[in-house]
């Protein structure tokens, strides 16, 4: 791994602003977040549902619309330099980058296919503007980038609806990697996919992104697929970053108590114990607890938590926390 | 191929069984009320001035017959289908000797030309333009379409026809307001008689269009407005996909199957305006004959109009369903 | 309820306006029992006066006040509109709550019958009602007819509401405790399909006072009950705007117009605070 980071993300923050039959609310969804993405590597992102990964997603790819605000920070890809966010960056030059230094694989339950539309149609659409040549031309390349994906040519000429789901998913990573981009974001693409299917389309990602080298910015609460695809970890918390580090590195020893409770809720073979549950439920974002937010569930929880948010300190070289606990040396 | 056949086949059962209960309710309506229609008919007819008790006579044994009253319930019933099979609704009391058939062939033409051109009008501008003001939300001209649609949609069709001739037939005279055709032409294809039929429909057509993009407008962009938010347009547009090519073949696109399907629904509705919107301007199509028949107590020439217009709609329903997978592919394998 | 209504009222534009002009029309049919003129009697004033003072709107060539006709004349096209539209929604219910609980064959049927309704054109059928009828056709009367033929369009959006309901544990936890069909029915997803029902109404009371008001035009009904179409049929047979009485036949339009959009405007107001989706979301289902 070479140690340019392709993406940096500086005090990143946004919030919802809405307004609907007079009452207003405000919720900060991606608060202060800070971490940077290398070249060639997989960034996992975790955190159960509502902790903000995919907004945090959203704001680093400039789809920033209302009831969505930036606030401030910096989110700096390296191939679209002086424009501190996607959102800040010129129409024109974003139109440029898009699909062919940055694309997205959804997940697997959005139907992000047209359904009116055969698929070579929408390869048409989303790549002949940025390969260019003939139609010939074009066609062939397809045709070659499915076949090292193992797909069939013969999905171009069927409507989405006639294809199964994780199907559909293949066509959508093909579709994303066609243009072979720098970098992937990909936001749970195997949840609602069944175990197989699963496993079949991780491998897929992994295949292409070492074939391509690019970077991927792989997010899910699943915290199996991090371990087995993920090269570095972040955890988030009820729109924070909390712990980051490498994959290996935050397995081994997770540091702050909420990614300790990710991993050892993970169900192990071999091992029957009573999985201890988290108290509580995650904060109500609109109006999130002070101090650091996941004292409310922290059993380590003293004093200082309730009123000072932890800052994201490095535990150990390329492992930062953000932990009153972790830094006092409590944990 | 197989699944359009069998789905041709379902919606042509489904015509079937419109046209069955149509028909049905006809006769329903005119056989099994209290009230003798023969005896209405004749009190219609004789209420202005003296007839001979021999003629009323007479007169009744003829409508007994033509309404099929004779003979037991079954009798009657299967007369009553053999008339509707046969297209045969006996001589028209107000036009005779002539046949109902031949008074709605000379009619149906003009209502065809009149709603199908009305129509078709309406249906594609309301969906162009409301399909834009869905898209683009924040435009002001559109956004005062928006005003005007809702203003002019819930009014039903006689008001408009009425305003439209109170305007340009009376206020500001620029158009004629009654009537197909002048009378002094002679029918056919030729210029003048083509150009005063364009420029007497120009009224009746405009109030039925009025109405019909309003209600166009308002369906197509509540539709796009929900559209623009669906997962395949939002992964189109952070795709960079071409923004044309996003309003075009994603969004307008997948709107309008929806409204081909409500296209196919409010045919009735249409219908119904149309008959009114005749009468009003005294067009020659089978609303006027309808409405008219009613006024002269024309029992075979009501009954004749409204199977007639019964299959004609359920036909163009039909139609519209059965070239419907052109625009959704989906809907071989789900329905 | 109530606060629905503020909010309505304070936050959307379209409710407003709507909310305006019936109360105006509401008003206007509540005036009617003030009223200083029996309405079925004609020559009660000079007739052919232009809007002047004494009468605001004018008065008729029939001896009649404009202003205080078009009180009872809305007032009866206004019940007309509510009887129609109750009437149709204990049918539009009943058909839509069936087929969506029980789908399967009942289904079928059931939508293949609602169907016919849909496509069918009414107006030749009421015509034809008409005919046979003649002067036995009441207000009343016409207004069960047309129950009877315009509920097939709400049930299907009530049917659409009870199958999404259908899905939900609480039927399941009904069906478990021993309900039969009728109680779910009734007690568990009737409640759920209420405000749909209420929007439904005031789009049907449109379309039966406009399918009214052009059935009087033609005389196709009781002309000898005051309502607007009533009012413009009159106005009509005595070629009122070739006359000049333009007032006669201006201020009827101008109040059913209101009605109209009044109605109209409330409705969609009325869908946009109830819209299905933020209401399935609200009960904790279907994708957010």
């Amino acid at each position: 791994m070479n140690g340019a980071p392709i993406l940096t993300v500086e005090n990143l923050k946004a919030r919802f602003r809405t307004k609907h039959f007079g009452v207003s609310r405000e919720v900060p969804a991606v608060d202060d977040i800070t971490f940077s993405i290398r070249r060639n590597e997989i960034f996992g992102l975790a955190g159960e549902s509502s902790s903000g990964k995919t907004t945090l997603i959203k704001t680093i790819a400039g789809l920033v619309r209302p009831p969505l605000e930036l606030v401030g920070g910096r989110a700096e890809f390296s191939f679209l330099p002086d424009a501190p966010t996607l959102h800040q960056a010129s129409p024109a030059a974003v139109a440029k980058v898009r699909w062919r230094h940055l694309s997205y694989i959804m997940q697997a339950s959005m139907n992000v296919l047209n359904p009116l539309r055969r698929i070579s149609a929408t390869f048409r659409d989303f790549a002949l503007p940025h390969l260019g040549g003939t139609a010939g031309d074009f066609e062939r390349k397809v045709t070659e980038h499915l076949a090292l994906l193992r797909l069939d040519p013969s999905i171009l000429d069927a409507y989405p609806h006639e294809l199964s789901g994780g199907m559909r998913q293949r066509v959508t990573i093909a579709l994303a990697t066609i243009c072979r981009p720098d970098f992937i974001i990909a936001d749970e693409p195997t949840t609602a996919l069944d175990v197989i299917v699963q496993k079949d389309v991780l491998g897929m990602i992994r295949s292409i992104q070492r074939e391509m080298g690019s970077s991927v910015l792989f997010v899910t609460h699943d915290m199996a697929v991090h371990a087995a695809l993920t090269d570095r970890l972040g955890v988030m918390y009820a729109g924070c970053l909390v712990e980051e580090g490498a994959t290996s590195a935050v397995f081994a020893r997770p540091r702050h108590p909420y990614t300790r409770h990710l991993i050892h809720s993970l169900p192990r073979i071999g091992d029957d114990r009573q999985r201890a549950s988290l108290a509580g439920s995650p904060p109500n974002l609109a109006d999130p607890p002070p101090g650091c937010r996941f004292h409310p569930r922290c059993p380590l929880a003293v004093q200082r938590c309730r009123q000072a948010r932890p800052a994201m300190l490095e535990a150990e070289p390329g492992h930062r926390v953000a932990c009153h606990a972790v830094e006092e040396g409590r944990s | 191929m197989r699944s359009y056949l069998h789905y041709a086949l379902r919606r042509f059962a489904q015509f079937v069984l419109v046209v069955f209960i149509g028909i049905n309710l006809a006769y329903v309506i005119t056989h099994a009320t209290p009230i003798d229609p023969v005896e209405q008919s004749i009190a219609a007819v004789t209420s202005f001035g003296n007839t001979a008790p021999e003629a009323i006579a007479e007169m009744r044994r003829s409508l007994q017959e033509l309404y099929g009253l004779n003979g037991g319930w079954l009798e009657q019933y299967s007369t009553f289908w053999s008339r509707v099979l046969r297209a045969d609704f006996g001589p028209s009391l107000s036009a005779f000797p002539a046949p109902v058939s031949s008074l709605i062939a000379r009619a149906l033409p003009w209502t065809l030309g009149l709603l199908g051109f009305a129509t078709i009008v309406s249906w594609l501008l309301g969906n162009l333009l409301g399909g834009l003001a869905g898209y683009y939300q924040q435009n002001r001209s559109l956004k005062l379409l928006g005003v005007l649609a809702m203003a002019l949609h819930p009014v039903p069709y006689y008001i408009v026809a009425l305003a439209l001739m109170i305007v340009f037939g009376f206020i500001w005279p620029l158009l004629p307001i009654t009537g197909g055709s002048a009378m002094n032409l002679e029918q056919g294809w030729n210029l003048p008689f083509i150009i005063s039929v364009a420029k007497h429909s120009i009224l009746p057509a405009l109030s039925l269009i009025l109405i019909g993009v309003g209600s166009w407008f308002l369906g197509m962009r509540s539709l796009v407005s929900n559209i623009v938010t669906e997962d395949h347009v939002v992964y189109a547009e952070i795709a960079g996909v071409d923004p044309r090519r996003i309003l075009g073949s994603y969004v307008m696109r997948n709107a309008l199957a929806p409204q081909v399907t409500g296209l196919a629904m409010s045919l009735g509705g249409i219908f119904n305006g149309a008959v009114i919107t005749e009468k009003v301007f005294g067009y020659p199509g089978v609303g006027t004959l309808l409405v008219d028949a009613v006024y002269a107590g024309d029992y075979g020439l009501v009954l004749g109009v409204t199977t007639v217009s019964i299959l004609g709609v359920s036909l163009g329903v039909l139609l519209i369903d059965l070239l419907y997978p052109l625009i959704d592919p989906r809907v071989q394998v789900t329905t | 309820m109530i606060t629905i209504l503020r909010d309505l009222l304070r936050y959307n534009g379209e409710f407003r306006i709507g909310f305006a002009l019936i109360a105006v029309v509401a008003a206007m049919a509540a005036l009617s029992f003030a009223s200083p003129y029996p309405p079925n009697d004609v020559y009660v004033v000079a007739p052919d006066a232009p809007p002047s003072a004494a009468h605001w709107f004018g008065t008729t060539s029939r001896g009649q006040d404009v202003f205080w006709q078009l009180t009872i004349a809305i007032r009866n096209t206004l019940g007309f509109g509510l009887l129609v539209a109750l009437l149709s929604r204990i049918i539009s219910i009943l058909v839509g709550l069936t087929a969506g609980y029980l789908g399967g064959w009942a289904d079928r049927i059931l939508m293949a019958i609602n169907d016919t309704f849909i496509v069918l054109p009414l107006f030749p059928i009421l015509i034809l009602f008409y005919f046979v009828l003649r002067d036995s056709m009441s207000t009343v009367l016409l207004a069960c007819i047309m129950a009877s033929l315009g509920w097939a369009y709400d049930a299907r959006l009530i049917r659409s509401v009870a199958m999404s309901l259908k899905q939900r544990e609480f039927t399941d936890t009904a069906i478990f405790s021993g309900m039969k069909t009728r109680e779910i029915l009734l007690r568990e997803h009737l409640p759920y399909v209420m405000p749909i029902v209420f929007s439904t109404t005031l789009n049907n009371m449109n379309w039966s006072i406009g399918l009214e008001v052009t059935l009087a035009v033609l005389g196709f009904m009781d002309i000898n009950t005051p309502t607007i179409g009533g009012m413009i049929y009159w106005a009509n047979q005595h070629t009122a705007i070739v006359a000049g009485v333009w007032w006669w036949i201006a201020f009827p339009i101008l109040l059913v117009v209101m009605t109209f959009v009044g109605l109209y405007l409330l409705a969609v107001s009325m869908n946009a605070y109830i819209d299905p989706r933020s209401r399935l979301a609200r009960m904790g289902g279907g994708r957010s």
